[in-house]
């Protein structure tokens, strides 16, 4: 758990994180994949744990009947995923890795959807790697958001 | 020989056919990448003449740097594009493999500005890796204070 701070490619969203974990998620889903030309690597923080300048400048688009993507309308980067339900106000914020302004002392622990991913390129080193089934069954998830 | 395939953003307000001439794309680990996409930009070179676009009316652009822009759709965030503004690279371009219906065949042949690359995670495989120095060498382009 520690402190982090970020902000966007060109700025105008700005953030400070307090009890980040570590550990780095991959999802290949292709919601992810599409927003972010490869796939989303976040961290999460707790929803009341993160603390948000720039406001004004975050669009949040609904991309399924159960989640939302955040991105500032200004430079286009990715900022975080999170569920709507059960409770859109309490849900954690799944922050892209990218956004953070120190990166060090992160680590990619498990990847979802990987059989989604595109063949040309992969992910090096040993942690989990879970099929969208095998996801949505350890999770109980509804599928790709 | 060519290549055509279709691809779009996530919410499908912008779609585009590319006729690709090349099979391989670079990972870009720069800050500006990384802050953008969250990770790195994984992208393939288009000529310009071979891409087409529709719902252009959603497509949003920034000028990043002194030498680049950056698209995407202001409807769902995907990134749409980066293109050169200035030096040797400007018929081009580079898509976002993601953007892809169908990567089939498309493989990652090099990481640029590698040195800048999180500790967090890695590419698998033999890409030939570039330092940022490296980078500006092989792109023709000469050191700016934020790529």
């Amino acid at each position: 758990m520690n402190s982090r701070t970020g902000e966007c490619l060109c700025g105008a969203v700005r953030l400070e994180l307090s009890q980040l974990r570590s550990d780095v998620h991959a999802c290949h889903c292709e919601n992810c994949r599409r927003q972010t030309g490869s796939c989303t690597i976040s961290v999460m923080a707790p929803h009341d744990a993160i603390s948000i300048r720039g406001a004004e400048y975050i669009t949040t688009f609904a991309s399924s009947a159960w989640a939302t993507r955040s991105f500032c309308s200004r430079c286009g980067s990715s900022l975080w995923y999170r569920l709507t339900k059960p409770d859109p106000v309490t849900a954690e914020y799944y922050v892209s890795a990218g956004v953070l302004d120190d990166v060090s002392d992160l680590l990619l622990t498990q990847e979802i959807y990987v059989d989604r991913k595109p063949a040309g390129w992969a992910f090096a080193g040993e942690h989990e790697r879970l099929t969208g089934d095998e996801f949505e069954a350890k999770y109980a998830a509804g599928g790709q958001g | 020989m060519m290549d055509e395939r279709t691809g779009g953003c996530m919410c499908g307000a912008v779609r585009f056919t590319a006729q690709l001439t090349r099979k391989t794309y670079g990972a870009c680990h720069c800050d500006m990448c990384r802050r953008w996409t969250g990770s790195a930009l994984l992208a393939i070179s288009v000529a310009d003449d071979n891409i087409r676009w529709t719902g252009t009316g959603s497509i949003k652009v920034l000028h990043s740097s002194a030498w680049a822009m950056r698209a995407w759709c202001d409807g769902c965030g995907s990134g749409l594009y980066y293109k050169f503004t200035d030096g040797p690279h400007t018929a081009n371009h580079e898509i976002p493999i993601g953007l892809f219906d169908n990567a089939d065949g498309l493989v990652m042949e090099s990481e640029i500005y590698i040195d800048q690359k999180p500790d967090a995670f890695a590419y698998a495989g033999s890409a030939t890796r570039y330092t940022r120095a490296e980078t500006l060498a092989l792109i023709g382009m000469s050191a700016s204070p934020e790529e």
